[in-house]
């Protein structure tokens, strides 16, 4: 290793290399989490990471610091194959990962963070050394911070600057920062100097964004990534946000699915000037206002995170509006409980489908009629009725086609995502609710599956249910909505017929919040 | 009350403050880095056992060694089964408890009189005199080994590695430690001090086992580590406090005139009642390590 902050002056010389790298097993799984990737990262460079969440961007670089283990692929440092075993190997080798969820010990000093990971002796106090070393570091990048004050202390962009100077103190010719901006998005200017600054020294640099604008005007080369596939590579200076977009979300143009128009002028949903706030006490939603028909199935759009969570979960009670109102059938169902918002006709498929769809220690069964279960002829009176239970389960175990061993003693838990989905989609769409909220409905279903549930829900728009569909895969928006809403920051920026939608305009629209 | 008496419950509470102060001490160690040991009170039993055979095989500093291994082993196996293998703290250690109380009421028998076995003077660890009075060695150990633990977990970078498992471990996962194995040797090494204190009580202090003799005190060092807040220095100051009440029950006993108003059983009961008290008090305010508790898994 060459000594301070000069790791090689030689550009283009390849510093890491991924080879053919896989997550997941090929053959046996239908996705692949990383599907044969090739990355590699040159001296001097910034070499941008793009794509949607999910699209296996944070698994790569947990990969090539040593984090997560590959199930295939090798890694090279310096052209020599390597086997990363955990982050320790990858400071050996040089490789430096600057975590999105920062890696730091919130009730210690940022000194004393350093000096965690410092070889050297147990017994030893090293932490004189290191202030003086991170005023040091502080001075020559750029990334002000004191080395006395205790994280929790620090604001975001304090925090990531220790995060930044934590990982520079080993002195690593890599640096990999995974969606560094998502924290400090007004600071961003601040953080791109550095790195900037950083790749002239020699440094080679993987910096990881889901933002197209980011991706143009920070960095060198771009790789793009798409469900755990590398769509391509580009200088950057060779490229713009029409290809980016293109490899971001494909190419290939949607199918609309064929329907009538919507007869009924009955609104069933109708959204006036939402407001609430997100699990972090910021706001989520800045005043959305939208009506759904009876028969209309009104797509969101947008990166996730931009407050479609929140919105599903205001709108089905489970989450305190700070204003505006929420109005279903006419009448004002405002923060009114979940149960009472079920009872109106809502039915509910929520995002995270083991925590909020299933209990997941019960059985089969006891999750199909967990919503009807205090009613007759589910049970009389204290006692339920288990014939007519088993009964309407098996039902609906074979009509959605849900793989379960046995309806009273297959605990929830074990059953894969797929098969929970079939049974949250038979538990709330049996009935023909008046309305579905329906988040991410398709989400880790097979090509068959996904195409059941559409045919389902276009059935349910055919008997008249207003259907609020959230997705981030743009073939499910533009083959199921009516219309398209497209959110940003807490507000719908874009709101047009699904008819006159393609794929360009919609992308670019998410991807740059309607600018 | 004559000065004699007011001497003999300090020379008493100091005794009875350092099987609390060892034991919670170690304790310290353990859940700074992350693990809640609630077998304490089984491991002082245990070694109380093994320590008096130790000291009846080799003289009484091999039975302090045989009781500092015994709860050097029975914590590493605790760590193990609650850091590689997943296992949960609070069922392994209630597992431990249950055990030692089986274990201990069984050899006891196998001793000779059931349920109490009684160590020949040759075997137990002689006290120091001192112009203050007759004082145990293990005293000043006692008293030397918070402040060293204090040291080493604020003044060394061990002790820093050691915190950070126990608040974050993913971070120090990033920062290359190996989290399992610092979990486990911490752990070990905290819950030996636990044996150091039950082979305090059988070969010291009370000179004898019973299959009571641990009477709580791992429960009562585990209120003590919530009172301390993980700052050893504090331990020694609880380890004292719940050692007065301790020995408050045994003064009282000998104490004629005191027995008439209120009943020593009454008394008996004081180390308990303090300890509930102290913890319901302290409780909402002590601040534990933020992983404590909870298994590290890495993907």
């Amino acid at each position: 290793m060459n000594p301070k902050g000069t790791p090689s002056q030689n550009n283009s010389e390849k510093l890491l290399e991924g080879k053919g790298l896989c997550k997941g097993f090929p053959g046996v799984w239908q996705h692949l989490i990383l599907d044969h990737i090739d990355i590699d990262i040159q001296a001097g460079e910034i070499h941008t990471l793009l794509g949607e969440n999910g699209a296996g961007k944070t698994v790569i670089a947990n990969c090539l610091s040593g984090f997560y283990s590959l199930s295939e692929g090798q890694i090279y440092v310096r052209g020599r194959p390597v086997s990363l075993k955990s982050p320790a190997d990858g400071i050996r080798h040089g490789i430096g990962m600057v975590h999105q969820e920062l890696a730091l010990v919130k009730p210690f000093t940022v000194a004393q963070n350093i000096a965690l990971g410092l070889p050297g002796s147990d017994f030893s106090f090293p932490l004189p050394e290191v202030e003086a070393k991170v005023r040091e570091l502080s001075e020559t990048y750029r990334l002000s911070v004191d080395p006395l004050a205790k994280v929790e202390d620090l604001s975001a962009g304090e925090q990531q600057r220790a995060e930044i100077i934590k990982v520079l103190y080993h002195n690593p010719q890599i640096l990999i920062l995974d969606e560094p901006t998502s924290l400090i998005s007004a600071d961003a200017a601040r953080l791109f100097e550095a790195l900037e600054n950083m790749a002239r020294r020699g440094y080679g640099i993987l910096f990881i964004t889901h933002k197209i604008e980011e991706a143009l005007e920070v960095g060198d080369r771009v790789t793009v990534l798409r469900l755990g596939k590398s769509t391509g590579t580009r200088p950057t200076a060779q490229t713009d946000k029409n290809e980016l977009v293109k490899l971001m979300f494909g190419e290939h143009t949607p199918v609309h699915l064929e329907r009538q128009a919507v007869k009924s002028d009955t609104i069933v949903l109708d959204v006036r000037n939402l407001k609430a706030l997100a699990a972090d006490r910021e706001p989520a939603l800045q005043g959305v206002s939208f009506s759904i028909r009876q028969g209309e199935i009104l797509g969101f759009a947008g990166i996730s995170g931009n407050g479609q969570s929140e919105l599903a979960e205001v709108v089905t009670g489970m989450r305190k509006a700070t204003g505006g109102q929420v109005f279903i059938g006419g009448k004002d169902f405002t923060n009114q409980t979940p149960r009472k918002i079920i009872n109106a006709g809502v039915a509910h498929i929520p995002e995270k489908r083991r925590a909020m769809g299933v209990v997941e220690p019960m059985t089969t069964a006891e999750n199909v009629v967990l919503k009807d279960l205090r009613v007759p002829p589910f049970s009389k009176g204290t006692f339920i009725n288990k014939s007519y239970i088993t009964g309407h389960t098996k039902e609906i175990v074979t009509r959605f086609g849900a793989l379960v061993s046995d309806l009273w003693k297959t605990p929830a838990r074990i059953l894969s995502g797929g098969n929970i989905q079939r049974l949250i989609l038979g538990r709330e769409t049996w009935r023909i609710p008046q309305c579905l909220v329906a988040v991410y409905p398709a989400q880790g279903l097979d090509a068959k599956a996904i195409d059941h549930t559409w045919q389902l829900l276009m059935r349910l728009r055919e008997s008249g249910t207003a259907v609020l569909l959230v997705s981030e895969d743009l073939d499910e928006l533009m083959a199921l909505s009516d219309r398209i809403a497209v959110m940003s920051k807490g507000r719908i920026v874009g709101l047009f017929a699904a008819s006159e939608a393609t794929r360009d305009k919609l992308g670019l629209m998410i991807a740059t919040g309607g600018k | 009350m004559n000065f004699e008496y007011a001497g003999g419950i300090l020379l008493g509470s100091l005794h009875a403050m350092v099987p609390i102060t060892l034991t919670a001490s170690g304790e310290v160690v353990g859940e700074s880095a992350g693990l809640f040991n609630i077998g304490l009170e089984g491991i002082i039993l245990i070694s109380a056992m093994t320590g008096a055979l130790g000291a009846e095989a080799g003289g009484p500093m091999a039975g302090l060694l045989v009781g500092l291994g015994t709860g050097f082993v029975i914590g590493l196996i605790f760590a193990a089964v609650c850091t590689y293998f997943k296992g949960v703290q609070l069922i392994a250690g209630v597992g431990i408890n249950l055990f030692a109380a089986g274990l201990v009421a069984f050899w006891l028998i196998h001793l000779g009189v059931p349920g109490h076995h009684a160590l020949a003077a040759e075997h137990q660890l002689a006290n120091i005199a001192t112009p203050f009075g007759d004082l145990s060695p293990m005293i000043f150990v006692a008293i030397a080994l918070p402040v060293l633990i204090y040291l080493l977990l604020f003044r060394t970078k061990l002790g820093l590695k050691i915190r950070a498992v126990g608040e974050n471990p993913q971070a120090a996962d990033v920062a290359g430690i190996r989290i399992h194995l610092l979990r486990l040797l911490a752990t070990a090494a905290g819950a030996s001090l636990a044996g150091l204190a039950g082979a305090y009580l059988s070969i010291d202090w009370l000179g004898s086992v019973t299959k009571e003799i641990s009477a709580g005190r791992g429960f009562i060092a585990l209120a003590t580590v919530v009172f301390s807040g993980l700052n050893p220095l504090l331990v020694l100051l609880g380890g004292f406090i719940f050692g007065f009440f301790d020995n408050l029950a045994v003064w009282v006993a000998t104490m004629p005139a005191v027995q008439k108003i209120i009943p020593w059983q009454f008394i008996a009961m004081a180390p308990y009642a303090v300890t509930l008290l102290v913890v319901a008090g302290v409780i909402g305010r002590a601040k534990f390590p933020a992983a404590m508790g909870i298994p590290y898994q890495r993907e």
